[in-house]
């Protein structure tokens, strides 16, 4: 029951996009189709599991015990970047089909805040590893839910009679935040 | 004495941060030799004359989503925001005049 809601607080009440405001980079920028917002969603999330699963097997194995909790921040950055390449070229070699809808949108994630946010986030909360694991699948899950709404709205956007000074990114920006308003009225649910 | 404790953590702290950095160099340096795939030449080239930024403004999924998309002819546009007009012309300019593998000039232009 806490997973349960630790993974509907994480998906819909503190959408990392709509509430905290991060990632909104790709959010603009890989929200113009579907198909791609699909693909930058599904990268989101096998980058954001598997660093915060190697993020926080160093933190308690290594830093804790050594007391240098103070170094997790450039330690958590290093490692998250290291471990995105070394994926993107094993993605790169092994799968060209793999590579042609996860690989290319992994470098736009490298230094994507929600990366950091949820290894930090993990650490923060005092998360067990099955804790951590919920989390580091429910915040990207939310990520993509919301990417792959806006997606569909732009698609229709674009055919729309919007006013000439508004096409494009300024009807995106108040798309986002028509959308925030709509998700902060889930931040009773739980 | 209380500062020689504090020399050894430092030092201990170091040798830590090197040993991790170290070890991802290494991972990284044998993962370029042993998973290297063969690319268009032009591809590196011309992602280098780009800011490097990966905002996605363009459209495409990062400046390499970019530069491929220009290269196999999905677009003849090259859109780079945050660039000047400068550095756009200069890889139009280049990606005109060079021969891809297949002997063939792209024929694009800037935004």
């Amino acid at each position: 029951m806490k997973l349960l809601s630790l993974a509907l607080a994480a998906i819909l009440v503190n959408n990392v996009v709509l509430t905290k405001y991060l990632g909104l980079c790709p959010f603009f920028g890989v929200s113009r189709n579907f198909r791609s917002a699909i693909g930058m969603g599904l990268a989101v999330t096998f980058v954001i599991f598997g660093a915060s699963l190697i993020t926080y097997f160093l933190y308690y194995l290594i830093l804790l015990p050594n007391g240098m909790e103070y170094l997790r921040l450039i330690t958590f950055i290093l490692v998250i970047a290291s471990f995105v390449q070394l994926t993107e070229m094993f993605i790169k070699k092994y799968s060209a089909s793999l590579y042609k809808t996860l690989g290319i949108y992994l470098p736009l994630i490298t230094t994507n805040c929600v990366v950091l946010y949820v290894a930090q986030e993990n650490i923060t909360m005092k998360y067990t590893l099955l804790e951590t694991c919920v989390n580091s699948l429910a915040v990207p899950a939310g990520y993509m839910l919301v990417l792959v709404l806006f997606a569909c709205m732009r698609e229709r956007l674009e055919g729309a009679d919007t006013p000439r000074a508004w096409k494009g990114v300024p009807i995106a920006l108040i798309t986002a935040a028509l959308m925030a308003m709509a998700f902060s009225g889930l931040a009773g649910i739980i | 004495m209380p500062y020689m404790k504090e020399e050894k953590t430092v030092i201990k702290v170091f040798v830590i941060m090197f040993i991790i950095g170290a070890f991802l160099g290494a991972m990284l340096m044998l993962a370029n030799r042993f998973l290297a795939v063969k690319e268009d030449k032009r591809q590196e080239k011309a992602l280098e004359m780009l800011p490097g930024y990966n905002c996605g403004a363009c459209g495409y999924p990062g400046c390499s989503g970019m530069i491929a998309a220009l290269l196999s002819g999905e677009t003849d546009t090259l859109q780079c925001a945050p660039s000047t007009p400068e550095q756009r012309q200069a890889i139009v300019d280049y990606l005109n005049s060079e021969e891809g593998p297949d002997g063939e000039k792209l024929n694009i232009r800037s935004i």
